[in-house]
């Protein structure tokens, strides 16, 4: 190429990441493949000279950006409902055992993740910020003290920021969870009347958002959106190691998969799950042409939700790692609603009852019942979540449900693919 | 023709309340389904799996107030 050619390092469009980070299958304690930025890189990369405000906010509405923790509600209107003189947080307690986007960008990008909170404060016109963290997130919470206190040697002039750690469970980085906590409460979901005002009565009105989402609106405030680029963070599960990634628009599950995904057979995959343990499984055949955008996905009733890739090994047998995961997320449940409570259990020992050939017609018939019951009925979405995976599995995998339905299990060699906590049920 | 408040578009449609749980606070009691059982069914194990119906005046409205106003948990609202 000639040097009038040479096509200058790309400034007009930003990223979050240079890079794909890797992770063991458990944890957060040991990330490679993508370098901490210290507040210098950080600001030579991004420069400091944020903006803020309602053209922020309208910018925000621009690029349509939207939660990445999961739910995808859009982050303009979120921003536009609470009333000043709160508090803003950034939920980086990652609930979902296989996702580590959010630690990622924690311990490579925290001062990212800082303007975007400072950007938030700005605003929504609040008072503080949060930093809401697993208590077991050590690595992770060890790269936001350096922050927060590089930022404040170097005099930025932040509001007040402080980290508040959260029990190492499923649920604490349910958004009404932490509203609660910060009210005095425990650290538990709540039924809210208007999810647009989560927070108590006469309370002081709390903003949370979703790690990746505050880096987003960063970029957004740093760069302006004419240089954002509606990129995602996936998290890609092989059975040794995790893989976090930027993923560009267009980008095909099929081709991510091929890309990032470390086969433990030689085969491609069976199915993928989509989202995390409360996402949706797709069929390999399905998958690979499928396109990552948000229009796409919307219209095959799929979402990214907190961005987990799982593929399933052709190896293995989705009804059993479904029954699996559903024993987990019934374990998961805060206890306080009955559905949940009583409901969740009784399905996960029907369809283990299901992957261990038990289970007759009668007994089917009352796992259909059981799902009917609860979707729907929590204070939170954490049923509607473990039965959407469920349901999914038995349509995405109705071969290997076949199968279990002859009275017998399917054999397949390889168990305990997907990553679930230590001590998990 | 009277003048509605401008809402946002997520709630526009609902102008009569419905008959609403929080299902944490619930314990399962059970009056509920009694004093309005044309709105609230029990689940297989004894939960209240409540309709979502607004309410005009009248008899439905009745059911769901008494249910209400007889929960030991106050867990039913009444709300749009």
């Amino acid at each position: 190429m000639s040097a009038h050619l040479r096509v200058a390092p790309d400034t007009t469009r930003v990223r979050l990441l240079d890079g794909a980070a890797v992770l063991p299958a458990h944890g957060t304690e040991s990330l490679t493949g993508v370098a901490r930025q210290d507040l210098a890189a950080h600001v030579a990369e991004h420069g400091s000279s944020v903006h803020s405000g309602a053209a922020l906010i309208a910018e925000l509405a621009a690029v349509s950006l939207t939660g990445r923790g999961g739910g995808h509600f859009p982050t303009a209107t979120k921003w536009r409902a609470v009333p000043p003189g709160g508090t803003v947080v950034v939920n980086g307690a990652e609930g979902e055992p296989g996702c580590a986007k959010d630690a990622v960008l924690l311990q490579t990008r925290p001062h990212l993740v800082l303007d975007g909170l400072v950007a938030a404060i700005e605003a929504v016109g609040a008072r503080d910020g949060v930093v809401w963290l697993h208590d077991g997130a050590h690595a992770t919470a060890r790269s936001v003290s350096a922050a927060l206190a590089e930022r404040a040697a170097a005099g930025l002039g932040d509001p007040p920021i402080r980290i508040v750690l959260a029990p190492d469970r499923y649920l604490s980085g349910e958004g009404t969870a932490i509203i609660r906590t910060l009210e005095g409460g425990p650290t538990l979901p709540r039924w809210v009347a208007d999810p647009a005002r989560p927070w108590s009565e006469g309370a002081r009105p709390v903003l949370v958002n979703n790690t990746e989402t505050l880096a987003r609106a960063a970029l957004v405030a740093l760069h302006g959106s004419e240089a954002y680029e509606p990129t995602s963070l996936v998290t890609v599960v092989s059975m040794n190691h995790r893989a976090v990634l930027e993923i560009e628009p267009g980008t095909t599950l099929g081709g991510l998969v091929a890309q990032a995904w470390q086969s433990p057979d030689g085969h491609a995959p069976q199915a993928v799950l989509l989202g995390g343990y409360g996402g949706s499984w797709i069929a390999w055949r399905d998958a690979a042409h499928l396109v990552l955008d948000p229009e796409p996905l919307r219209a095959h009733g799929l979402s990214l939700g907190a961005g987990l890739v799982a593929p399933l090994p052709a190896s293995a047998c989705g009804i059993e790692e479904s029954a699996r995961l559903l024993r987990y997320l019934a374990s998961q449940s805060a206890k306080q609603c009955g559905p949940c409570v009583f409901g969740l259990p009784a399905i996960a020992e029907l369809a283990a009852d299901l992957t261990a050939g038990r289970l007759g017609r009668s007994g089917r018939a009352r796992l259909d019942r059981y799902v009917r019951e609860v979707s729907g009925r929590g204070a939170c979405r954490h049923p509607d979540g473990a039965l959407r995976m469920w349901t999914s599995a038995l349509t995405a995998l109705h071969d290997d449900v076949r199968r279990h339905r002859r009275g017998r299990t399917c054999g397949a060699p390889l168990y305990d693919v997907l990553p679930l906590p230590e001590g998990a049920p | 023709m009277s003048v509605v408040p401008l809402r946002s578009a997520r709630d526009q449609a609902p102008t009569q309340p419905r008959l609403r749980i929080d299902p944490g606070v619930c314990d399962g009691v059970g009056i509920c389904a009694h004093l309005a059982p044309d709105l609230v069914a029990l689940d297989s194990w004894g939960y209240p799996v409540v309709s979502s119906t607004p309410l005009e005046r009248g008899g439905l409205r009745r059911q769901a107030e008494a249910a209400v106003a007889a929960c030991p948990r106050k867990a039913l609202h009444l709300a749009r």
